[in-house]
């Protein structure tokens, strides 16, 4: 802050020089600083419901960031239940031989009695809905438990309805072991209640999945989960429980599969069939020329709620019959009438003839003195020549064929497994969302995301070039 | 003669698989559509042709009018809003630093994926006790913090600037480099007023803004039949959210074509970056101004994917738009399709679309011409 | 003479194959906690017997709008040959004209009546009930013993029901009385039993009846004083997530709360009772829920579809699943079950839902040709009047308005 006022040049200059450079530097960071706010604007939501997604119940409130499943505490006690339960620290599971101890804390006021918990492994399903389908083996038929022991005791104080209370905490250690042979299982579900209400629960080796009972009952869905099977639950969930009822796979799976088929169909005959449309509309003389230039531009602003009930009926009749050419009567509820209903969009076409515009005809020409005729002329010569425009084409086609929601709801409703994967998710949401089970919902979401996302950091040159290409090019 | 004509067969071989879709699906698909629209059909029995009854009832009935309504607010509300931010995003990220490309990607984020996930993800945060109504709350909490701290910002601001206008230094308004001095020192203030117990976070009752469950309507936003309801405006944030990114790259792959010697041209001559921003980049990137505002209607006015997945978290009345009409009558949960009047909607909003199109293309083109 | 051989070898092989080809019935049926049902019946019950005939089942569950998704099949020939067809729903499904009438083909007699009707049209039987449901009063046990009030029983009167819901209520905040949604499907009840009709005499519907008017008023008001909640209030998608959570001591559900609770909220400790009774009539209102099995008038396999939908109809098939606790049998047989007697809170449960059949104003869960588009003005006013965003008077005249327009419309 120190500049000169007047008289030396040299001097002022230097600290006017001085000032500017602080002043750009200070502009510097401030942009970043507003950049990094932007950055966690966009990216907020997707990362706390990335972190969500983690959670036994995302709509527990207020929100935390600093949630059970991200403890290194619990990793290490969950990696141990896992070993202890199958020697699988990082799935977990319940195995013949396992002798998994499990402690309890409880909160005993002066002047009461302490008493070891009733623990007992429940026959229960997990999950419902999707889940409930498939026949289980249930835990509580191979498993026995070696009664509560008290393994240790502190004075402390705890609050209780708002006052502070002396008392003891003590902690119990029970054992669940493995009865004899049998299979090994995935789940080790323990309930523990309390003996009276005066003994509050305080904690355990793990936290409970739920509390009942008005506090209780504390209900473990799962003691040997293994450090995985404790972290990410609910994605394993959602491969494990959403299973197809006919076939067994994982729906989630199914729906991924159909999804990238149809993704590579589209892609494969996109490229093809609208840079051949592109460049006889861009190069080639013929009349009607003009006519279908204009049907392209009228196209790509239909809406498709006018095109889709007649598409709709189109496919039901097999595209007037043709799919009896292979058997099948209807193309309704096929991965074939999805993609045969959309080879090649009017916009795509757009994109090749913009282009195929701005390659100069001085390289064509050279090729036609050549004697090579049409199609070896674009094969050989202009196509290698618009392998930008190909690369952005490929990402923004495989992007709309994975995004699409509206074409495949009404193509594709039943069965289950043939759905992709934006539509699977909406079934996700309607089974799961009036259980209020919304860690399987954010699971479901951010994993049908990742692909995208994992191909858009490889890929992110081509991708915001097919953004300008579908942009400026007016 | 020979090779025109074979040019003419060339041309046609190679045109043909893009033709034969777009004949069908297309074309014939339009042309039936026109048709249904004059018929009641209801898909098990044969069309029945009834003129323009189809056209006449949708006026009348207060579901269509209804998801017009609620069209149009959308359409008009959100293109404004992701136009007017795109731009100055636009213009904000076009900086010459380091760095610049993870920031465009991470910007870019929530247009990549799929509208389903996105909306899974605001349905979640849109809950009673979900995210918003949260940070809802925290503003609220600690809004005299934040009120001090502004303050505070300023009062240094202006302190500083006057101070070394005094020492003959052109130092405007918004200076960096004291704006930063002043961030530090205001936080500082603030954090030692809260350390020695003048002011702290308030104590709220949690903000238990409905967001979904409701059929109330933003008052005030617009007059009579233009009036937003509330879940529809929770879908506006939404597609905001996603649509800004797409339409920021544009405007961005635009201005980094704007020569940079304008733009110190403008500054030497003393116009501030507000003034630059409207005197050299607004017209700067008309042309595809244009294009994001007619591609941004077209998107906007054919809304879907977002009512069919919120399903029965809203009333249908709040977010129902034309696109999800026309599906919603075409197939209804417990009638039978009225393939007619799904018809007859659907070549308005064809209509409505080309006619919004066409006016803004005027309007604009008139702006332009200067 | 080796030519004739060869002709009676291929003939025999043909026969053989015939005799041995499977037929594949295709079945589908509700998503959410469904499947699991009709999965164990086919797997455990009546696959095997099938399977001797040479029929496969492949069966297909729809997890979105049920409804939506079949009418969507039945008219482009999609369809599975054997389906549900919704109680509510049946009129339409019916008149599209694809389901097969089964007069002739399976035997109808053993089914209760009330439950047939709703599937007869014009003397042609469409559909055969599997099961049925009513509403019953589900209770948290733990909850009543804290706040120290007598549990509900078949005898309270809507006042003393909300008596004890309010004691309830003032325990904790957190902890509500009962948790009541903003549908016609679970207040109609309480107007049924004040002696309302959906329909009149002449076909026209009047929600200004004070009948209707005392029960909107009853169960509102429930709300309006803080006794009860929404659900999306307390962030649960349904009443039954509100019980299993322990945000409310009371849920108005039918049996299919059973099988959420076994999964969600295992240790609950919960009761069950019938339905208050009315201080006016003196007696209690309920709604019949019915889903039916039809066979898809289309199909390629008719023969084969008609013995599956028997199979899944047997005594057989509902013995299984009633002592399963997975849903109440249609068949008169087995009201003596002694899976009733059983004293588990399951057991119970379904028992209170049974008797609910046959207690009071009971109804079935239809509305005509209109479908359950009938109770949507009315959830309108309940929402709007739970909310506090508008006051009975207003709500009804909107919501009676709606509904003229609404069958107006659909008598066209």
């Amino acid at each position: 802050m120190s500049a000169a006022t007047l008289p030396h040049e040299p001097r002022a200059t230097l600290a006017m020089e001085r000032w500017e450079a602080r002043r750009r530097w200070a502009r510097a960071g401030i942009v970043y600083v507003v950049m990094l706010l932007f950055s966690l604007l966009f990216l907020g939501p997707l990362l706390f419901a990335a972190l969500s997604s983690l959670k036994t119940d995302p709509l527990a409130y207020p929100p935390r960031i600093a949630i059970p499943q991200l403890s290194p505490a619990n990793w290490a006690a969950a990696a141990r239940l896992g070993r202890a339960g199958a020697r699988a620290s990082l799935w977990g599971g319940f195995a013949p031989g396992a002798d998994v101890p499990f402690e309890l804390t409880y909160f005993v006021p002066d002047g009461t009695e302490a008493a070891p918990p009733t623990v007992t492994v429940p026959r229960r399903r997990p999950g419902g809905g999707l889940g409930a389908v498939q026949s289980v083996r249930y835990a509580a038929d191979h498993a026995a438990v070696v009664p509560p022991r008290e393994v240790g005791r502190e004075a402390g104080s705890a609050t209780v309805r708002g006052e502070q209370v002396a008392g003891t905490f003590v902690t119990y250690r029970v054992r669940v072991r493995y009865v004899g042979d049998g299979p090994t299982l995935d789940h080790l579900p323990i309930d523990a209640e309390a003996p009276s209400r005066t003994q509050a629960f305080v904690r355990s080796t793990l936290p409970p999945t739920r509390l009942e009972r008005l506090g209780l009952v504390a209900s473990y869905d799962n003691v040997a989960p293994g450090v995985l099977g404790y972290v990410f639950n609910n994605y394993r969930r959602v491969f494990e429980e959403a299973r197809s009822v006919t076939t067994g796979r994982s729906l989630f799976l199914s729906w991924t599969a159909s999804s990238f088929i149809i993704a590579i169909a589209k892609v494969l005959s996109t490229l093809l069939f609208a840079s051949m449309a592109g460049y006889a509309l861009a190069r080639l003389r013929f009349p009607g020329r003009g006519v279908i230039f204009v049907l392209v531009l009228f196209a790509q602003m239909i809406p498709v709620q006018v095109i889709f009930i007649s598409n709709y009926l189109v496919l039901k009749g097999g595209i007037f019959g043709l799919s009896r050419l292979w058997g099948q009567a209807t193309l309704l509820n096929s991965l074939t009438g999805v993609v045969l209903s959309g080879l090649v969009g009017a916009g795509a076409v757009f994109i090749m003839k913009q282009f195929f515009e701005s390659i100069p005809r001085e390289i064509e020409e050279a090729a036609m003195i050549d004697g090579t005729n049409q199609w070896q002329r674009f094969s050989r010569v202009v196509l290698p020549m618009a392998r930008p425009a190909l690369g952005a084409l490929t990402i923004l086609t495989f992007q709309g064929a994975w995004n699409d929601f509206f074409w495949p709801l009404v193509v594709l409703t039943t069965p289950e497994d043939i759905k992709t994967l934006p539509i699977g998710l909406l079934t996700f949401r309607n089974v799961y969302g009036t259980t209020g089970d919304w860690g399987l919902i954010l699971a479901g979401a951010v994993m049908s995301a990742l692909p995208i996302i994992v191909l858009f950091v490889v890929f992110q040159r081509y991708f915001l070039e097919g953004v300008s290409y579908g942009g400026t090019k007016e | 003669m020979g090779m025109r004509r074979r040019e003419f067969a060339a041309a046609y071989l190679f045109l043909a698989p893009f033709l034969v879709t777009l004949g069908i699906f297309f074309l014939f698909a339009t042309a039936r559509a026109v048709y249904f629209s004059f018929t009641n059909y209801d898909l098990f029995n044969a069309p029945t042709w009834v003129g323009l009854r189809n056209y006449a009832e949708l006026f009348r009935d207060d579901l269509f009018l209804t998801a017009l309504r609620n069209s149009l607010v959308f359409a008009a509300v959100v293109t404004t809003v992701q136009t007017f931010g795109a731009l100055v995003m636009a213009a904000v990220l076009n900086q010459r630093i380091r760095g610049l490309d993870f920031f465009r990607a991470a910007f870019y984020m929530p247009s990549i994926t799929s509208s389903v996930v996105i909306t899974l993800i605001f349905l979640w945060m849109y809950q009673r006790r979900g995210l918003f109504n949260y940070l809802g709350t925290q503003f609220l909490a600690y809004l005299p913090l934040l009120g001090v701290f502004l303050l505070a910002v300023a009062l240094l601001q202006a302190a500083q600037v006057l101070y070394e206008r005094s020492r003959r230094l052109p130092a405007r308004w918004g200076d960096p480099a004291l704006l930063v001095v002043s961030l530090l020192v205001a936080a500082g203030i603030t954090w030692a007023l809260v350390f020695y117990g003048v002011i702290a976070p308030r104590e709220v009752r949690p903000v238990d803004f409905v967001w979904l469950q409701t059929r109330r309507e933003v008052p005030g936003a617009f007059p009579g039949f233009l009036r937003a309801p509330v879940p529809l405006l929770a879908i506006m944030l939404q597609n905001v959210f996603t649509t800004i990114p797409t339409f920021m790259l544009m405007f961005l792959a635009a201005l980094q074509d704007v020569p940079a010697a304008h733009y110190e041209a403008a500054s030497l001559d003393g116009a501030t970056p507000v003034q630059q921003f409207f005197y050299i980049t607004i017209p700067a990137v008309q042309p595809v101004t244009f294009l994001v505002v007619t591609l941004g209607l077209i998107g906007t006015l054919q809304m879907f994917d977002q009512v069919a997945i919120f399903g029965n978290a809203v009333p249908l009345k709040s977010v129902i738009t034309l696109a999800y009409f026309v599906y919603n009558r075409m197939f209804p949960g417990a009638q039978l399709p009225e393939v007619g009047f799904a018809s007859a909607a659907a070549m308005f909003l064809a209509a409505l679309t080309l006619v919004i199109v066409l006016l803004q293309r005027l309007f604009i083109r008139s702006e332009g011409r200067r | 003479m080796t030519k004739i051989r060869n002709l009676l070898m291929a003939l025999a092989a043909l026969t053989l194959s015939a005799a041995l080809a499977q037929t594949t019935v295709r079945v589908q049926g509700y998503g959410g906690g469904d499947p699991a049902i009709v999965q164990r019946l086919i797997d455990e019950v009546i696959g095997s017997d099938l399977a001797k005939q040479g029929i496969t089942i492949k069966y297909e569950p729809i997890e979105t709008d049920y409804n939506a998704v079949l009418t969507n099949a039945l008219s482009a020939g999609t369809a599975g040959d054997v389906f549900y067809i919704p109680g509510e729903t049946a009129p339409g499904i019916i008149a599209t004209g694809k389901v097969l009438p089964l007069n002739g083909l399976v035997d109808t007699t053993p089914f209760i009546d009330s439950l047939m009707s709703v599937y007869t049209v014009g003397g042609k039987v469409y559909g055969i009930p599997k099961d049925f449901n009513t509403l019953a009063v589900f209770y948290n046990k733990d909850i009543f013993d804290a706040a120290g009030v007598a549990y509900p029983t078949a005898d309270d009167d809507w006042n003393s029901f909300a008596d004890k819901l309010k004691k309830v209520s003032q325990m904790e905040p957190d902890i509500h009385g009962a948790c009541l949604p903003a549908d016609f499907a679970r207040m109609g009840a309480f107007a049924y039993a004040n002696g309302w009709t959906p329909f009149q005499a002449d076909g026209s519907a009047n929600l200004l009846d004070p009948a209707f008017r005392q029960a909107f008023d009853f169960y509102t008001g429930l709300v309006r004083d803080g006794v009860a909640v929404q659900p999306s209030d307390v962030g649960a998608g349904w009443p039954g997530d509100c019980l299993a959570h322990e945000q409310a001591a009371v849920a108005i559900e039918g049996a299919w709360i059973l099988g959420f609770l076994r999964d969600n909220a295992p240790n609950l400790q919960y009761g069950s009772t019938l339905l208050p009774k009315s201080p006016n009539t003196g007696t209690s209102g309920n709604f019949i829920y019915t889903v039916a099995w039809g066979v898809n008038a289309d199909s390629p396999v008719r023969d084969a579809a008609v013995k599956v939908l028997q199979a899944l109809t047997s005594p057989e098939a509902q013995q299984f699943i009633l002592e399963q606790g997975l849903a109440i049998p249609s068949r008169k047989s087995l009201a003596d079950n002694p899976y009733f007697k059983q004293d588990t809170p399951e057991a119970q449960g379904n028992l209170t839902v049974f008797d609910g059949a046959t207690h009071g104003n009971v109804l079935g869960f239809q509305f005509g040709s209109v479908g359950t588009d009938y109770m949507t003005p009315i959830n309108n006013a309940l929402n709007e009047v739970m909310t506090g965003q508008s006051d009975a008077g207003a709500a009804l005249q909107q919501a009676q308005q709606d509904l003229e327009s609404l069958l107006q419309r659909s008598q066209n």
